[in-house]
């Protein structure tokens, strides 16, 4: 085929549903379809693993009703009620404390040296490891989950603010040193706004982190909640309780970022020509690369 | 209109590892400007200019000497335009102008929009930086530096990242608004084409920070390349470069 030829072909055109399975909602449809039919599999093929529609049905169940080995249902709303405001207090704690931590270890060397290696131990810690403690210090109850997810979560917020803090341009610091911008003016449209996309990045960190932390601290010390829902199902050996309530703790995860934080994440970029999820994403990988590969204070 | 006072001025950078030499950047600068005038300090990369321009703007400090920018005795208001526009990129052109306004929020707006419209992006007002060509950015930080209403403004080679055409187009319009504002400018650049264009005056600094040459130029606004005494002046200076050159050749040995 001369090259005038393949030239002149017409463009190749995909039809609507090629189209539709190609485009990005498509592939995400994709892997939702996949990991059905792959679990659906798995329950065939293994006694203890709960299928999906077997699952779905008890997690309607937990809501709507009913009796399960003796264990009263539709406490849902009941659990979830008592689980969310836990985990709200320690989240809302956590954003504001490790904002002003993390703007405090970035702007000032004397703080990151006092305060670095305190960041570090927090950060190595795992959330069980609070969990357990908060559990010895307060008893059952409420506090022990709202502390854990404040010891957990907070220092993801701190460590990402403070690299934010660091990443503002230096250019932008001269311009705004040669106009004379006065210092509150300068934190408001310099700062706050530079440091935003690290703070995303703590937010989302502290959500999964929190979540989990709250979840350990209701399963070992609590009396109520969805972690002790859970460990509820877990004792008395029924499977699709347990995973039920794990796909619970997911659907949740995933209507808190959907409904929540990419809204909001996607008005405060704005002035991006292209503020895309694969932005956010390689923005997010980025700082999760950072700190796992640099020394972060 | 400022004064600008410059005495013995030299700026040592210190070594960046141990072991490594201090860098001299400028060494025993004087002279003074004053009034409405264009000043153009010239020379190779590497001489001094643009530190010479952050010691005045008060962005970095002398090792020895004084700089003294006063408007009627008192300290003057400075402007800045940079090699690249330096906007946040997070504002509108309207915020990024208020951003360093002094004005009420309603006389910040009204001023900012007489300068926007002055180059040509009175339609702007709302766009990001991102939305905005490079040359289109360059107009921002020229329209924000005058906004300011600055005693004494201060450019930094503010074309040397565009393309020639567009260059061309922001040197034609910045004659015309300093000739209409008359502020007292001091402006890098090492093309001295565009310092011809432009100036009343150029201060010619060699390698190693010091004054080789300071001239008047005594052409009439507005000029143009084409214009043959524009082409002598032009020539005259490259001469005094190739002398430059020459004597710094000599010196090396």
């Amino acid at each position: 085929m001369s090259v005038a030829t393949r030239l002149n072909r017409p463009p190749f055109k995909r039809s609507p549903v090629g189209r539709a399975l190609t485009s990005q909602w498509g592939a995400r449809l994709t892997s939702y379809v996949v990991f059905i039919i792959g679990w659906q599999l798995l329950a065939m093929l293994v006694e203890r693993v709960p299928g999906p529609w077997e699952t779905l049905d008890f997690i309607w169940r937990e809501v709507s009703g009913g009796d399960l080995g003796g264990v009263r249902r539709g406490q849902f709303l009941e659990h979830f009620g008592a689980t969310v405001p836990r985990f709200a207090i320690g989240l809302t704690t956590s954003f504001v404390v490790g904002t002003v931590v993390g703007i405090a270890i970035g702007s000032v060397s004397f703080v990151r040296a006092l305060l670095s290696d305190v960041l570090l131990v927090f950060l190595a810690l795992p959330a069980i490891i609070w969990a357990f403690l908060t559990v010895m210090w307060y008893g059952l109850g409420w506090e022990a989950p709202v502390y854990t997810v404040i010891l957990s979560a907070t220092p993801f917020v701190a460590v990402n603010v403070a690299q934010g803090v660091r990443a503002v341009s230096p250019e932008l610091h001269r311009m705004s040193d040669a106009f004379g911008v006065p210092r509150n003016r300068r934190l408001r449209s310099l700062m706050l706004p530079a440091v935003t996309g690290y703070l995303f990045t703590g937010l989302r960190f502290a959500v999964i982190i929190g979540w989990n932390a709250v979840l350990l601290a209701e399963w070992f010390g609590a009396t109520d909640g969805v972690g002790w829902r859970a460990r509820l199902w877990y004792d008395a050996a029924r499977y699709r309780g347990f995973i039920g309530w794990a796909i619970i703790f997911i659907v949740f995860i995933f209507l808190l970022d959907g409904l929540v934080l990419s809204p909001i994440q996607k008005r405060a970029f704005r002035w991006r020509k292209s503020a895309s999820d694969e932005v956010d994403l390689e923005h997010g990988l980025a700082d999760m690369e950072a700190i796992a590969k640099t020394p972060f204070l | 209109m400022a004064t600008l006072k410059i005495e013995n001025l030299t700026k040592t950078f210190h070594a960046h590892s141990k072991g490594g030499l201090p860098t001299r950047a400028i060494q025993d600068i004087s002279f003074e400007m004053s009034g409405q005038v264009f000043v153009s300090l010239v020379g190779p990369s590497g001489c001094g200019k643009s530190t010479l321009l952050n010691i005045v703007s008060g962005v970095d400090t002398p090792s020895t000497g004084t700089v003294t920018v006063t408007q009627d005795g008192k300290k003057a208001r400075l402007g800045y335009v940079f090699q690249d526009p330096r906007l946040l990129p997070w504002r509108t052109v309207m915020q990024n102008m208020l951003y360093v306004s002094d004005l009420h929020e309603e006389e910040g707006r009204a001023n900012a929009t007489k300068y926007l419209e002055m180059v040509g992006l009175e339609h702007a007002h709302e766009m990001y930086p991102g939305q905005l060509s490079g040359g289109m950015q360059q107009r921002v930080g020229i329209a924000r530096a005058f906004s300011v209403s600055p005693d004494l403004l201060l450019m930094d080679e503010p074309f040397s990242h565009l393309d020639a055409i567009t260059a061309r187009s922001l040197r034609e319009e910045l004659q015309v608004m300093w000739n209409a504002t008359k502020k007292t400018v001091l402006f890098v650049t090492h093309d001295v084409l565009e310092a011809v264009q432009l100036s009343n005056r150029i201060i010619t600094l060699a390698h190693g920070g010091t004054v080789f040459d300071d001239t008047t130029v005594e052409l009439p606004f507005p000029r143009k390349a084409s214009d043959p005494d524009f082409a002598a002046h032009q020539a005259e200076i490259l001469g005094r470069f190739e002398v430059m050159e020459a004597e710094r050749a000599a010196a090396a040995g």
